[in-house]
Parts: C-alpha cells; sequence; structure tokens
C-alpha cells in the first residue's frame, strides 16, 4: 500500500494517496473544479484548457497548478478559489468563450464566472471547438486515427488529412460524444450517418430494429479478421442468457 | 623568411560568405600557388562564421596564426598585399582602426580586451573539422582527466564550478547532473539542445560550427557522470554549417576511438547522433525537444516529472544546452574552482551574447558573468550606430524583455536582471535606439509566438491571439483606453497557467515595454502618436528643407517613387504616394527626414 | 519525375531507416529535400512502413515549418525576420516583393516560379537585413534593390540549385 498524506483543499483536511492527482482528492471530497480537457475515460490527461488550475502550498512556498496532473507528493494546502485562481480562472474562461463563442457550455460558463472588461476580445465566427483535444485522444484510444491536431499556434484546428474523408474513420462518433462543446458535428438520416465529411451506410440489429452503427465501426470492433455480429449487445445478452436458461432448464 | 607553420585562417562562417569570404579564400590560395608557398602555408577556409572575432560585419575577416595579425573587410584583389606580408610588414589599410589608432593583433583591439573566453576559446582558432587542432589546443584533456575519475567526482568537481544552464533557466547543471545518476533506470540518455530559436541569436550556431568537440567532449564526460551509453544532439533546421561539423567531428571521434564501444580504451561506451529539428521554436522547450526527437509532434508535456527522472522515452535523461556542455571541458581541465573564480557570487563563469542590432560592432562576445549592460554595449559594443540616443536593449528573445537605459548599469546575470522583471535569457541581444517603437517591438515578439507556440494550451494560444490583436489596434491608432490593463491582465494569467515555458514566459516582451516605456503605449492610444516614428498608419514622414543637400539617397531608396525634387535642391515627399516605411529616413545622412503625427 | 520514379525514391528514402516512429522526422525531411515537400503517397508510404496513423505523420508535417505538403517554386526567396532584421525593415522587404510578385510570404505564385517565406533568424545579424534566394545571400538589403534581383532569377540570368 502507498504512503497515506493527509492535505486541506479549502481549508478541509483530506486523505489521499501519494502520488494522487489533486482534482481527483477534491472531486472525492465534494469540492468542485471545472475541467474540461479531463475525461475518466482515460488515464493520461492532456492538462490544455487550465481551467482546473489551484494554488498550491508546500512548504511554505505558494504556486499556480493544472489540479488534473499535479500530484500530491508532500503535506500540502490547496486552495481552488483563492482571490488568484478565480481572477486566472476567469481570463482563461473569457479567452475559451471568446475563441469559441458559438460554444454554449464554454458561454454559460464564462457568464457564471461573473467577470467582465473582456469585451474588447476578438471572436472567431461560428467556432465551437476549444481545442481539448479529447476526440483526437478518443480516436487514438481506439486504434482508428483517422483525425489529429494540424498546425500549430493560433492557427491549430482538429482535422482529417488533407481535410478529405479518411479512409480510417469508422463513423463511430466516438469523437463527437466525448466534445465537452459539441463542436463535432454529424448528421444522420434513416439510412445514413455523415460525419468528418464521410458518409457512412447504418446498420441495424437483425433481432429489435435497434441501431448498431456503421459496418465499419461493427468491423472494428471485432477486429478485421472477425466476424461482424448481426445483432446488438442487448438482444446477444438476451439470447446468451436464454440459452443458459435452456441449459439449467435440462439440468 | 616564414616558418613553414604560419596558417592563413579566413572566416568562412554564413556571415563572412555572404560578404565573400569564399573568393578570398580562393584568391589567397591561388595567390599562395602561385608562389609555389602552398606546402608551406596553410589556408584554412573552413573557420566558422562570427566565429572569428564576433565582428561578422566587419568581414571577411583574414587571420594569421600563429602570428595573431588580423585584417578586416578583405577582398579577392588584397590577396597579393596578404601574402606578401606573410614575412613582411602588415597591410596597413586592412587592420583595425579605432579613434585615430591602428591594431594588429586581436588580444589589442578593444572589441576583445574585455572578453574572456571560455566556450569560444578555439572558436576562430582551430579549424574545427580538425580534431588534431581541437587537441593540440588541449582538447580532449578534461575527457582524460574524467576518464580517471569516479562519476560523483566528476559531478562534484562540476558543482564546484557553479556552472548553471546557460539556456536561460539557470538551474546548476551539477544538480541535475547528480540527479540523474541518483537513477537506477537504464538506459540513460544525454541530450544537448541545440534547437537556439531566439530571432537574433546565434551563439550556439556559432560554438557547433566554430568547436563542435568542445561541444562533444562536454558530451562524453557528462554521459560518464549519469552513466548514460547513448546520446543526441538535436540541432535547428537552420544550421546547416552546425550539423554538417559536428557530423563531422562525430565521425573523427568515433575513427580515434573518443566514442563507440571502448572510450579512448576505457571500456565506456557512448553513442552519439544528430537529430535534426523540424523548424520549430518550442522545441527549445526540453519536454517539446524530446518529443520531437521522439518522432512525435512538439507539444511539451503537462506532467509534473522532470526529465531528469523520466525524460527521453520515459527514460532518465539529461538535456544540457551546447553553452553548458562547451564549458564542461573547460571545467574538468583546469578544474572546477578556477572555473568559478569569474563571475559573480551566484553566476560563475562567463556568458556568450549576441549582441545585434544598432549597435556600431555586432557579433558574438563572451564576457565575465556579471559584466554591465553598459560595458557591453559602449565599451565593447562600441556604442550606438550613428550615436543616436540609446533606448532600450532586448535580451533573452521572445522570453525576455525590454530593458531602458536606467537598468544599464546593473550586472548580468542569471538573476539580477530578473529582479527587476528582465532576464538575461540564452544570449540575444538587440540594442534599439530612438527609432525602435517598443509597441510594435512587443507586437512582433506576438506576432513570432502567435506563430511558434505549439497551440496546445488555452492561456498561451488565445492569450497570445487576443494580444495580437489588441497590440495591432495600438499600432494602428485604434487603441482604446484599458488596453494597457487587459494585456496585463492576460498576460499575469498566461505567466501563471500555461503549460510551458514558451506560454509562461511568452507576455514578458509585452509586459516588460509596458513596465520600462508605458508612457509609448500611452501615445498610441490616447494621442495616436508613434513617438518612435514607426507605426506607418500613425506616422507622416516630411524633409526638413533646410537640412536636405539634395543627395538623392532619400529617392532612390523610396520604393514607392514618392520622393522628388532636383540634385541639390531639398527634396519632398508626397504624402499620398508616401507608404511610411521609413526607408527615406534609414537612407538620410543629414537627418533631414522627420516624422510627425499622421493627421487622422 | 514518373509516378513510378517517386515511388521509388519514396521507397529508398523510407527503408533507410528502422521501421521505428523516432525516425519520423527524419524520413519526411529526407521527402523534402528530394521532392522539395512531401508527396501523399510519401506520407501514407511511411505510416504504412512505420505502423502508425497517417493523421499522425499529417500533423507533424503541418507543425514542422521545415516540412511542407505543397510544392514549392522554383525559386525560393527567404525574408529574414529575425530581430535585427526586423528592426531593418524586414517587412519592407516582404511587401516590396509583393509589389513584384503578387504573394505574400508564405505563397507560391501562380507560375511555380517563386515562393516567398518569412523565415526565423538565419544568424547573420550583422548583415540584417538579409535575403536569400536559393541560399544566395543579399545582405543590408535595400528595398530598391529587390527587383532588379527578382528580375535576374525570372528571366533565367541566374540558375542556381535548391540548397
Amino acid at each position: 500500500m502507498s504512503e497515506m498524506l493527509t492535505i486541506t483543499i479549502d481549508g478541509k483536511e483530506c486523505t489521499c494517496e501519494k502520488g494522487e492527482y489533486i482534482y481527483d482528492v477534491a472531486r472525492r471530497n465534494n469540492i468542485p473544479i471545472p475541467v474540461l480537457c479531463r475525461s475518466d475515460a482515460f488515464a493520461d490527461h492532456r492538462a490544455c484548457c487550465r481551467i482546473c488550475i489551484v494554488e498550491v502550498e508546500e512548504r511554505g512556498r505558494r504556486k499556480v497548478v493544472t489540479s488534473c496532473v499535479y500530484p500530491v507528493s508532500q503535506e500540502c494546502a490547496v486552495y481552488t478559489k483563492s482571490e488568484k485562481i478565480l481572477e486566472e480562472r476567469a481570463v482563461i474562461f473569457a479567452l475559451l468563450a471568446h475563441r469559441a463563442p458559438d460554444a454554449k457550455r464554454i458561454a454559460e460558463m464564462n457568464a457564471s464566472m461573473g467577470s467582465d472588461g473582456f469585451d474588447r476580445l476578438v471572436t472567431i465566427d461560428n467556432e465551437k471547438c476549444i481545442l481539448c483535444g479529447l476526440c483526437v485522444q478518443a480516436c487514438d484510444s481506439l486504434g482508428t486515427g483517422a483525425i489529429s491536431t494540424v498546425l500549430r499556434g493560433t492557427e491549430k484546428k482538429v482535422d482529417t488529412p488533407y481535410d478529405r474523408p479518411s479512409e480510417f474513420c469508422v463513423g463511430c462518433l466516438s469523437c463527437a460524444n466525448v466534445c465537452p462543446t459539441g463542436a463535432i458535428e454529424y448528421a444522420q438520416t434513416d439510412t445514413t450517418r455523415t460525419i468528418w465529411n464521410r458518409e457512412f451506410d447504418l446498420v441495424f440489429c437483425e433481432k429489435c430494429g435497434n441501431l448498431m452503427g456503421t459496418p465499419e465501426s461493427i468491423q472494428h470492433a471485432v477486429g478485421a479478421q472477425g466476424e461482424a455480429p448481426r445483432v446488438c449487445d442487448e438482444c446477444r445478452k438476451r439470447e446468451l442468457a436464454d440459452e443458459m436458461m435452456q441449459t439449467y432448464r435440462y439440468v | 623568411m616564414i616558418n613553414g607553420t604560419e596558417k592563413i585562417l579566413v572566416c568562412c562562417g554564413t556571415g563572412c560568405i555572404a560578404n565573400g569570404a569564399l573568393g578570398v579564400a580562393d584568391a589567397i590560395q591561388a595567390e599562395l600557388d602561385a608562389r609555389g608557398l602552398s606546402d608551406d602555408v596553410e589556408v584554412s577556409a573552413q573557420v566558422v562564421r562570427t566565429g572569428c572575432s564576433g565582428e561578422c560585419e566587419q568581414g571577411p575577416i583574414v587571420r594569421f596564426m600563429p602570428r595573431d595579425l588580423m585584417y578586416y573587410r578583405v577582398k579577392e584583389r588584397d590577396a597579393a598585399a596578404i601574402v606578401d606580408s606573410l614575412d613582411g610588414e602588415p597591410v596597413q589599410k586592412l587592420l583595425f582602426k579605432k579613434d585615430g589608432q591602428t591594431y594588429e593583433h586581436m588580444a589589442d583591439n578593444p572589441y576583445y580586451a574585455l572578453q574572456h573566453k571560455v566556450v569560444l576559446r578555439d572558436v576562430g582558432i582551430i579549424d574545427p573539422l580538425s580534431l588534431d587542432d581541437y587537441i593540440a589546443r588541449g582538447g580532449y584533456k578534461g575527457l582524460k582527466k574524467a576518464l580517471a575519475m569516479t562519476p560523483d567526482e566528476i559531478i562534484t568537481e562540476v558543482e564546484k564550478s557553479g556552472l548553471r544552464g546557460k539556456g536561460g533557466a539557470g538551474f546548476p547543471t551539477g544538480r541535475k547532473w547528480r540527479t540523474a545518476a541518483g537513477y537506477d533506470v537504464f538506459p540513460k540518455y544525454i541530450v544537448c539542445n541545440g534547437d537556439e530559436g531566439d530571432p537574433g541569436a546565434f551563439m550556439d550556431g556559432s560554438t557547433m560550427e566554430g568547436s563542435p568537440h568542445a561541444v562533444i567532449e562536454g558530451m562524453i564526460i557528462g554521459a560518464l557522470a549519469i552513466g548514460a551509453e547513448e546520446g543526441v544532439l538535436y540541432i535547428r533546421d537552420e544550421y546547416a554549417l552546425a550539423r554538417d561539423h559536428i557530423q563531422h567531428a562525430i565521425d573523427d571521434a568515433y575513427e580515434a576511438g573518443i566514442l563507440g564501444d571502448s572510450i579512448m580504451g576505457s571500456g565506456h561506451k557512448l553513442d552519439l547522433s544528430i537529430v535534426r529539428g523540424g523548424g520549430a521554436f518550442v522545441c527549445g522547450e526540453s519536454t517539446a525537444l524530446m518529443a520531437s526527437i521522439e518522432g512525435r509532434v512538439g507539444e511539451p508535456r503537462a506532467k509534473y516529472i522532470r526529465s531528469v527522472q523520466r525524460g527521453l522515452f520515459d527514460h532518465p535523461t539529461v538535456l544540457n544546452n551546447v553553452e553548458s556542455l562547451a564549458s564542461i571541458p573547460t571545467i574538468l581541465r583546469e578544474g572546477g574552482e578556477a572555473y568559478a573564480r569569474v563571475g559573480t557570487e551566484n553566476s560563475k563563469g562567463t556568458k556568450v551574447f549576441a549582441m545585434v542590432g544598432k549597435v556600431k560592432h555586432t557579433g558574438l562576445v563572451e564576457v565575465p558573468m556579471g559584466t554591465t549592460l553598459r560595458t557591453l554595449i559602449y565599451d565593447i559594443g562600441g556604442g550606438i550606430i550613428d550615436d543616436r540616443p540609446f533606448k532600450a536593449i532586448q535580451t533573452g528573445g521572445p522570453s525576455g524583455g525590454c530593458i531602458p537605459e536606467s537598468l544599464l548599469d546593473l550586472p548580468v546575470d542569471f538573476d539580477t536582471l530578473t529582479e527587476y522583471g528582465a532576464m538575461m535569457g540564452s544570449g540575444g541581444m538587440i540594442v534599439m535606439d530612438d527609432r525602435s517603437c517598443m509597441v510594435e517591438v512587443a507586437r512582433y515578439y506576438v506576432d513570432f509566438l502567435c506563430e511558434e507556440s505549439c497551440g496546445k494550451c488555452t492561456p498561451c494560444r488565445e492569450g497570445l491571439r487576443q494580444m495580437r490583436a489588441i497590440l495591432t489596434d495600438i499600432c494602428e491608432g485604434r487603441g482604446k483606453p484599458g488596453d494597457i490593463e487587459l494585456l496585463e491582465r492576460i498576460g499575469r494569467t498566461m505567466q501563471d497557467a500555461s503549460l510551458c515555458a514558451l506560454g509562461r514566459t511568452a507576455p514578458n516582451p509585452v509586459m516588460t515595454t509596458i513596465k520600462f516605456f508605458r508612457d509609448e503605449y500611452e501615445a498610441h492610444i490616447n494621442e495616436q502618436t508613434c513617438p518612435a516614428g514607426v507605426c506607418e498608419k500613425l506616422t507622416q514622414f516630411t524633409i526638413n528643407a533646410d537640412a536636405c543637400t539634395g543627395c538623392g539617397l532619400c529617392s532612390r531608396a523610396c520604393p514607392a517613387g514618392a520622393i522628388s525634387g532636383d540634385r541639390k535642391e531639398a527634396h519632398v515627399i508626397d504624402p499620398h504616394l508616401c507608404i511610411a516605411c521609413g526607408s527615406c529616413r534609414e537612407a538620410c545622412r543629414f537627418d533631414a527626414v522627420l516624422t510627425e503625427r499622421r493627421p487622422a | 519525375m514518373t509516378d513510378q520514379e517517386q515511388a521509388s525514391k519514396i521507397s529508398e528514402i523510407i527503408e533507410a531507416y528502422p521501421a521505428d516512429q523516432r525516425f519520423a522526422l527524419a524520413a519526411m525531411q529526407d521527402m523534402q529535400h528530394a521532392f522539395n515537400y512531401i508527396p501523399e503517397e510519401g506520407l501514407s508510404a511511411l505510416a504504412a512502413y512505420l505502423g502508425c496513423a497517417e493523421a499522425q505523420l499529417y500533423s507533424m508535417a503541418t507543425f514542422y515549418k521545415a516540412l511542407s505538403l505543397t510544392p514549392k517554386g522554383d525559386h525560393i526567396v527567404k525574408i529574414c525576420n529575425g530581430t535585427a532584421c526586423h528592426l531593418r525593415g524586414a517587412m519592407n522587404l516582404a511587401t516590396e516583393l509583393k509589389r513584384n510578385l503578387g504573394i505574400d510570404p508564405g505563397e507560391t505564385t501562380e507560375d511555380g516560379t517563386f515562393s516567398v517565406e518569412l523565415v526565423n533568424c538565419l544568424g547573420s545579424c550583422a548583415l540584417a537585413p538579409v535575403m536569400l534566394v536559393d541560399g544566395t545571400y543579399h545582405n543590408k538589403l535595400r528595398v530598391d534593390q529587390i527587383p532588379g534581383i527578382i528580375e535576374s532569377y525570372a528571366n533565367g540570368e541566374v540558375v542556381s540549385a535548391h540548397d
């Protein structure tokens, strides 16, 4: 068992394992810290949105750190709402809100900060993406690798290579689902789905008729050599259960 | 008579080549051939650029060794006279002259008298492509000593020297090595950061070009100290000559048994290779550099784990910059204490600076830590071009700040300038006169960083975007009250909350210009005036008829054809054609071009 | 260069390296050098060889300034915009080039003759402002010298190989 430490977060004593991230300790203790680029789905955090900043005081020295990746290494006092943090978080929210004026969630979060003085900032028309990178992380973790960040600096964006429909995209919607601001748009008809400019067919369960996904995503899930299932997970489970029941009945 | 050991060094670095050094070298060689002297005199055309003297503006530079005779601004047609002077009187017209005095030897030249060369000790003196040259000057003696020492003893020697990372951060090199040596995880790596990307800095490039073995020797000693068997030199894409010279030196070192399976027969192993940078300023940041070596996009990583513990390929890694590594051989050879005798209490040894901009003598200088900016600019640099008023010196590039006249007497070291809200930085120094607009300079660096930021984290990417918009507005007369405060607000957040050092230091040019030149910002915002006469939307150029001699330099320099006038008559600028580029003001030798506030 | 020649050149470049991600940048730089850009076929061939996602290489190719995904012009004009050059009017050179060639930095003329790039410090600060055409330095350049220089390349007076 690893070493246990006691730290304070906003004055509240919290016990944690050495090496645990401050954000995780705070969440366990019901102390809210806003995050955007962090998802429980991934063990690695990109720590790029920077709104989860907190102040940490260790051995009398106080510094601003990113709570989602800052490991507790010694006794310390954490401040999630110090004057400095509130000010800087407000600036970061204002920056995000002006980058992505069409992202509703960001606008709401920004409004809740109640800060002013940012009317002067410029906005990007019709933008929703805050470049948190979760979509790329999701796509990579599935092994599809259809999208990536493109360019750098203020020009950075997420895209498929050459801004063309990607042959590697399987239309699984993981990127769109993990996106905190609804920036990845897709369209769906009764029989097709379009995402990243590529149109996919849709496959329905032979048993219940529920949507199973695109043929590409179903095949991807079982590997290139695997046999694609024709019924949905639910129905397969039910089939299995039926089989089991049949078996036991004979016993 | 020629003694048979005389060498003629022709500076053939980027700067001198641009001034025609290759032709000069060929002409001298041809002259020697014609006189049948080729066997007696060696012409070395591979000497580094600025390294030869640090005065690239005076190039091409030709130097006799060991006689230490230096010729400046040499032309091909001077070849015969130069060869004549091998056993005769120096060619007077090619010698350095200042204040009516002529200087034959490098050591007498005031430009060098105040310098103290450790990193640059061999630069410009040896042929960088010759291992023998390096060894003849004491090269690899430090390594020999290190091989007879334990890793702990090597590290102790470096600790005694007080050497701190010269890339700008100033972390004690000895401590870094000791931490890395303490991890029992193998393999370990030693990496040389040769990705010098500050616009206006070329210290590391010149060192790699001019004394590649010093960098390699430093890396070998570091590898012995921490227990690394593989090392990588990450060299900036634009530095083709530096890469060639380092590769040549690596090959020679392998050949000589200095690198490879048994370093000088010691049984210790080290392999070195070069990774060519991809052209990204952010790769000067340690974790971005390592990501780049690993074959990925050069984005810094967010983890709070030091590279000495988990760096390249997640293994213990020591990353040192070129100048730090090139200091190591001297520290081992002459002892850490000797090195520590130079410098200030907390910044030992020397620092190399690339001094450029509106200063008379531009080029590389190496001075003891603690030398004042005033000494650098006026005593070594010779003062401001045309003796115009000094306005600011920019140190540390896009991560640094603009320092005003009032701070010129501060000693330059790792800590002092920082206390005053500026910084020493990696060594780039750009001197600015009264014709440099501080707001425009800030915008220039922010522009640079908008492109060079990796774009990963919000404060840096979006903060820079907004800063650029606000600064552009100010430069173009659309500044609003409150802009300065908003810039400061964004800047402070970037300094605290950005992911890596690039983002945390990115606001420095803006913050320091606001701090020291606030009145210039206010003039732009409140009066739509650019006091320096640079911001074109706010500036109108006119010619003072009393001062104008009608020489016509301005009209020839004008790209817009906006200047007219008869010869020897006062010229006139047509405000409708003028694009306010300032070429005429640069061209005028009589201070006759004036700037004033452009009417709205 | 025929498609076949290009394909075999691509294989030659890629296979000179072990199939390890750490050589991705080096292989792409070699392609850049050989073709003056990275052809699409090169990117996908390298991805297949290294076993990584093409998107990852595309990301790198757009991130690093030394790499380009579109062919550059026959002559590459680089304006140094390092601080020293900037202070001595590098942007005026860019403006003058635009007047002459009709393109901004980062663009290539329609006829494919010239590409103009604004580059970071070339390390020749003492000779500012500096413009590099295909590896040839033009120092302490004045705006009025630019038309002549461009003319000499455009009409073939100066023929230079790429560096």
